[in-house]
């Protein structure tokens, strides 16, 4: 088992390597950050069960952080990476606070119903944030420890830095997610109340999870801004909210891999598609409703089927699949 | 602030909450009947709003109206039937996303049939100018608005509440599998309601286009307001989407009038506020 995941782990990296002359370099950033964005957003959503449909939040309040720190302070690198995993965790824990009270539908209306709280403000406030207009004139300060220093002028110098803070980003999610504290989280989204049951504050754990998913999305939001010079109002909308919320559901919930292979895809598909046509919101939607209705185990399931087939066990059937179901309130309601 | 402007701040609000208190209450039917927070009711809202517009022009006002309640309570009755009853059975995360690919499909569709840019439009000349209300001067076709949606509002709670097919609606909301075990076609009440929940938020849409301007983005604009006004109100309770949808409007109107850039956030800090003080809602049981 240990095998399988350090070979995986080998594959991961490589991919890394090789992704920037595959795309674009800014491209291949891009996939990185949110894939970082989609990772957070698995803890929650595939190992606790709480869908956030408000990631953007945390995503937009690092990245504004971020801009203002380097605008007007010119603020070096790493702190200010640092200060944006900060208010995105702090935010996190804030606003988790208050949406953890509630579950299910509520929930998720909560974290949509904050993230349009905090885009409407930003959209307000353009002495500081620049409204519609987004926050321009971000500079890239050189990463830089002690007496090294190294610029990051280069769109391709820049993805070696977001790709590292990927695979540390990626590493602690894994050492997460395998602790203990991993399996509570699973627990509780595999049934809240036996986990209460069991001793363990659920409420408490959730909150966790929520705080921990911020700090995550805010580190992105922060590789985010510095990639164009710019935060656009965009990254704190719910567009990006959703976007995150589709990654995670094409790759594939609840296991590491998924969520990153869904961030690719998603990159690269809007990327190609939106070169060519300006209306690519019209495809993501199609998309998203034939992966929600056809294909719901998202890229890692088509993975798993076309290698069951091709093993020549036929595909599985979905357990969850309602079309076979007979329809007992339909065939009785009939006079 | 002087009286007048507070007044017309006022009658704007409750002109605004009405609608909030329409969409809410299909919002929250829907959201308690097939347990999902309809993601495309702001752009059922839009879409009924653009339909208004191409509608007036062939049938003239009330025609366009009509036009839009019909064609988007069938779009409604669509969408359930061949989408979200396919998820019945699954987790309703997964609706979630239907709904929600199904809005941006729609967003971009009103965006090639009609258009990127803004449009206005006129209320009809019988209702054109304004009336003086005393304390200030209020245009007509609000007022008329206001009258509507309130009789609409009013009707949808009295026919959930008084009626026979009420009744099933709340019995499904109950216990949907006791409701279906006791020979009701549950799977109609389903596509009923959502079909219904759809079409008044259209007429909501259609209603306001003199008054609101038209924008392909509106729905997806109106829509958190339509989820606070469920949160708020609790789920499941009419009265209470009515209360929180004025509520939510008149607290925007005013801070609108106060301090125009905290108008929209203000409306989420009441929310905050309701759910920490009354987690299930100002009218809500559950």
């Amino acid at each position: 088992m240990r095998r399988v995941a350090l070979i995986r782990f080998v594959l991961l990296v490589a991919a890394i390597v090789v992704l920037p002359f595959c795309v674009r370099p800014v491209v291949a950033s891009e996939i990185c950050i949110f894939a970082i964005a989609a990772m957070a957003l698995n803890l929650i959503f595939g190992y606790t069960g709480m869908l956030s449909f408000g990631q953007a939040t945390f995503f937009g309040l690092a990245a504004y952080t971020a801009g203002l720190m380097m605008i007007h302070w010119h603020a070096p690198l790493l702190a200010v990476l640092a200060a944006g995993t900060l208010v995105g965790g702090v935010a996190a824990a804030l606003i988790g606070y208050v949406c953890i009270q509630r579950v299910g539908t509520y929930f998720i209306m909560l974290t949509f119903g904050f993230n349009q709280m905090l885009y409407f403000i930003a959209y307000k406030w353009t002495a500081v944030t620049g409204g519609d207009d987004g926050l321009p004139g971000i500079p890239r300060p050189p990463f830089a420890v002690g007496p090294l220093s190294i610029s990051l002028d280069s769109s391709l110098r820049y993805y070696g830095f977001v790709a590292v803070s990927f695979l540390l980003a990626f590493y602690a999610m894994k050492r997460i997610v395998d602790s203990p504290l991993g399996v509570i989280f699973r627990a509780i989204r595999e049934n809240p109340g036996r986990a209460a049951a069991v001793g363990y504050d659920v409420k408490r754990y959730k909150w966790l999870a929520f705080t921990i998913a911020g700090a995550f999305t805010g580190g992105a939001g922060v590789l985010y801004s510095m990639m164009f010079g710019i935060v656009p109002l965009e990254s704190i909308s719910w567009i990006i909210s959703g976007d995150i919320v589709f990654m995670v559901l094409i790759g594939g919930i609840g296991n590491l891999y998924g969520p990153l292979l869904g961030a690719a895809a998603f990159k690269w598909l809007s990327e190609a598609i939106s070169v060519v046509w300006e209306r690519w919101p019209l495809i993501l939607g199609v998309a998203l409703v034939l992966v929600v209705l056809f294909l719901r185990g998202g890229l890692v399931e088509a993975f798993t089927r076309v290698r069951d087939i091709v093993a020549g066990g036929g595909p599985r059937p979905e357990p969850d699949e309602p079309v076979s179901v007979p329809d007992a309130a339909e065939s009785q309601a009939r006079p | 602030m002087n009286l007048s402007l507070l007044a017309g701040a006022i009658l704007n609000g409750l002109v605004t909450g009405m609608l909030y208190a329409l969409m809410g209450i299909g919002l929250s039917l829907i959201l308690g009947l097939l347990n999902i927070p309809n993601f495309a009711h702001g752009v059922l809202y839009a879409l009924g709003a653009y339909v208004m517009v191409s509608g007036t022009k062939a049938f003239g006002f009330v025609g366009g109206a009509l036009a839009a309640l019909v064609a988007v309570a069938v779009l409604g009755a669509v969408i359930e039937t061949l989408g979200v009853r396919r998820l019945s059975r699954v987790h309703p995360d997964y609706t979630l996303l239907l709904t929600f690919g199904l809005s941006l499909i729609l967003t971009e569709s009103i965006i090639l049939v009609w258009g990127p840019v803004g449009i206005t439009s006129q209320p009809p000349a019988l209702l054109a100018g304004s009336v003086d209300l005393g304390v200030t001067l209020y245009p007509k076709y609000r007022l008329v608005v206001m009258v509507v949606t309130a009789v609409l509002v009013l009707a949808s709670y009295l026919f959930v509440t008084r009626t026979r097919y009420g009744a099933i609606i709340r019995a499904g909301i109950e216990d949907k599998d006791m409701a279906a075990a006791l020979g009701i076609n549950i799977r109609r009440v389903f596509t009923v309601t959502f079909a219904a929940g759809a079409g008044l938020a259209a007429l909501g849409g259609a209603l306001m286009t003199p008054v609101r301007g038209l924008l392909p983005t509106m729905g997806l604009d109106i829509l958190p307001f339509a989820f606070v006004v469920v949160v708020l109100g609790g789920l499941g309770s009419l009265p209470g989407a009515i209360l929180a949808g004025l509520l939510v409007g008149v607290v925007q109107s005013l801070m609108t009038a106060i301090w125009p850039p905290g108008a929209d956030a203000s409306v989420f800090v009441l929310m905050t506020l309701g759910i920490i003080a009354r987690p299930q809602g100002l009218l809500g049981q559950r």
